[in-house]
């Protein structure tokens, strides 16, 4: 495994490090991975996941990553414009991609995020077909009415509850927020709206068209508030059958950033597999350029070969 | 720390951020590392400066354990012009008795951050800490360390302690020892799980403050 720190851009460059794996076991030399940023943690990422995975997914899955950081954001110089966070990560990722094709011929991305990152991957996904996979983290998912079921029915027969809910009521007790949990003032707190849901309408209907193209998309839950069951995403967005072309991950004990060390060694090794098998399905022929490393791609077909 | 090199490198200063090893970008995890490789890894950094920015010495910039760390690797390297300790872990065994008694009162309140059997490394809202670590950080002591620093120190905090009035004190003796209190969030065990972060902006602003009052060449 080799990494080198990288640079893209001429001006007000976005930073970011390239892990390459062994040549001798790279399995897909037309296709990187690229890992998004999490809100505003840099690329290393929450519990430095993202080098976690970026690392894993080349030694384990044979694949090149590139963890960088969107303008603004860790080591990359904010950018003045009129597009929002969101717009802006799309133009970037894509930005990246074009870089990572003319330097390493890579012509085929699988995304990766976490939370706002894995909202980018989706945006850019539906903006661009040179993505073949997406690896999203608490992705976007609406409440179902067994969600909710599971989410207010133990809160609905819990005598607790009640109580607490009578003494709020009375004005016995206040719940807590903002900064008097953190015990932070908001004027050295920043918290930039990357994380906003759009109706879901407008996702099922990105998620169609994404299944339609053949995109696959890992999704991997966590025990957050609002995803309660295994199949929840499915239904969520009925009628969009997805196949094989979507897997979903639930792990209700695991908190949303990963803080704990098995949690984040499974969901690591959850990705890798999948990457791994999504390799293998639509790997295409290649042969190596003999002394430049450059590549050649011997077949423009997505298809999987026989 | 990012913004304070970039305030710095406007002074003109040419600064050096790294990770330590198994921390952050670099290489390795942390299995079987401990404190004293950390230092190492300062020794290294302070080498890498002096050949990358052709310069004779280096200030060493350290925050909470990095301070400590810095301070170690201060004694005796005559290739360190001064020490500058933001927030400074003062007691390195003083530092884990804190983290085990933190880990605990999590637990009573429903977290599964723990202390891991049988090995006794230590995981705490997604860091971890081996027992190799955990045992050389134990021997580090601001306070004993301080005084062999032969360079000058300043001690800026973003609020007040024991430790740090102790420290200070102990400290103010020497003329070459500065000490300023900037209030500013410093909560570091913080998590927030929607992404927001510390800006503590005043100890950033009094850094650069202090580095710019000195001159590029003092």
């Amino acid at each position: 495994m080799r990494e080198q720190v990288v640079m893209v851009g001429d001006d007000l460059p976005l930073v970011g490090v390239l892990t390459e794996p062994d040549p001798e076991k790279m399995s897909a030399p037309d296709t990187a991975v690229i890992l998004l940023n999490s809100g505003v943690i840099h690329r290393v990422g929450s519990c430095r996941l993202s080098v976690t995975l970026g690392r894993n997914l080349s030694e384990r899955a044979g694949l090149a990553t590139f963890r960088f950081d969107f303008s603004g954001i860790g080591d990359s110089e904010a950018r003045r414009g009129t597009l929002t966070a969101a717009q802006a990560a799309v133009e970037e990722v894509q930005e990246v991609m074009d870089y990572l094709n003319q330097w390493k011929q890579f012509d085929r991305f699988i995304l990766y995020g976490l939370c706002s990152g894995a909202f980018a991957s989706y945006r850019t996904a539906l903006s661009d077909e040179r993505v073949i996979g997406t690896v999203q983290l608490d992705g976007y998912c609406y409440q179902t009415w067994k969600s909710y079921m599971l989410h207010y029915a133990p809160r609905v027969l819990s005598p607790a509850r009640w109580y607490q809910f009578v003494l709020r009521k009375l004005g016995l007790i206040k719940l807590r927020k903002g900064a008097e949990v953190s015990g932070i003032e908001e004027r050295y707190f920043e918290v930039p709206n990357f994380a906003g849901y759009p109706p879901r309408q407008e996702v099922k209907q990105g998620l169609r068209e994404l299944n339609d193209r053949g995109l696959s998309m890992l999704y991997v839950f966590f025990g957050n508030e609002y995803y309660k069951y295994q199949k929840q995403f499915e239904d969520c967005f009925k009628p969009v059958v997805f196949g094989d072309n979507l897997t979903v991950i639930h792990y209700p004990h695991a908190t949303h950033i990963l803080s704990e060390p098995e949690d984040r060694k499974a969901v690591v090794e959850s990705i890798s597999d999948w990457a791994q098998d999504l390799i293998k399905r639509t790997q295409r022929p290649f042969r190596n350029g003999s002394e430049t490393g450059y590549r050649v791609s011997l077949c423009a077909s997505n298809e999987t070969p026989d | 720390m990012r913004r304070l090199a970039v305030n710095l490198s406007q002074l003109g200063y040419s600064v050096l951020r790294f990770d330590y090893r198994g921390t952050g970008d670099s290489a390795g995890d942390l299995t079987g590392v401990t404190a004293d490789d950390w230092v190492e890894d300062v020794e290294y950094a302070i080498q890498e400066a002096v050949d990358m920015a052709a310069v004779p010495k280096v200030a060493l910039i350290g925050l909470r354990l990095g301070a400590l760390v810095a301070a170690k690797a201060a004694k005796n390297n005559n290739q360190v012009s001064r020490l500058l300790m933001w927030d400074p872990i003062v007691d390195g065994s003083s530092y884990l008795h804190d983290i085990r008694s933190t880990v605990l009162e999590a637990q009573n309140q429903g977290s599964r951050s723990r202390i891991l059997e049988p090995d006794g490394t230590l995981h705490f809202n997604g860091f971890s800490m081996p027992v190799p670590f955990q045992e050389t950080l134990s021997n580090l002591r601001l306070n004993d360390l301080a005084t062999t620093v032969s360079v000058p120190i300043a001690q800026i905090v973003s609020h007040e302690t024991e430790a740090f009035t102790s420290l200070s004190y102990q400290l103010s003796e020497r003329t070459d020892f500065y000490y300023e209190l900037a209030p500013a969030p410093h909560d570091w065990n913080y998590v927030d799980h929607v992404g927001g972060i510390l800006w503590p902006k005043p100890v950033i602003d009094a850094i650069a403050t202090y580095f710019d009052r000195r001159g590029v060449n003092a």
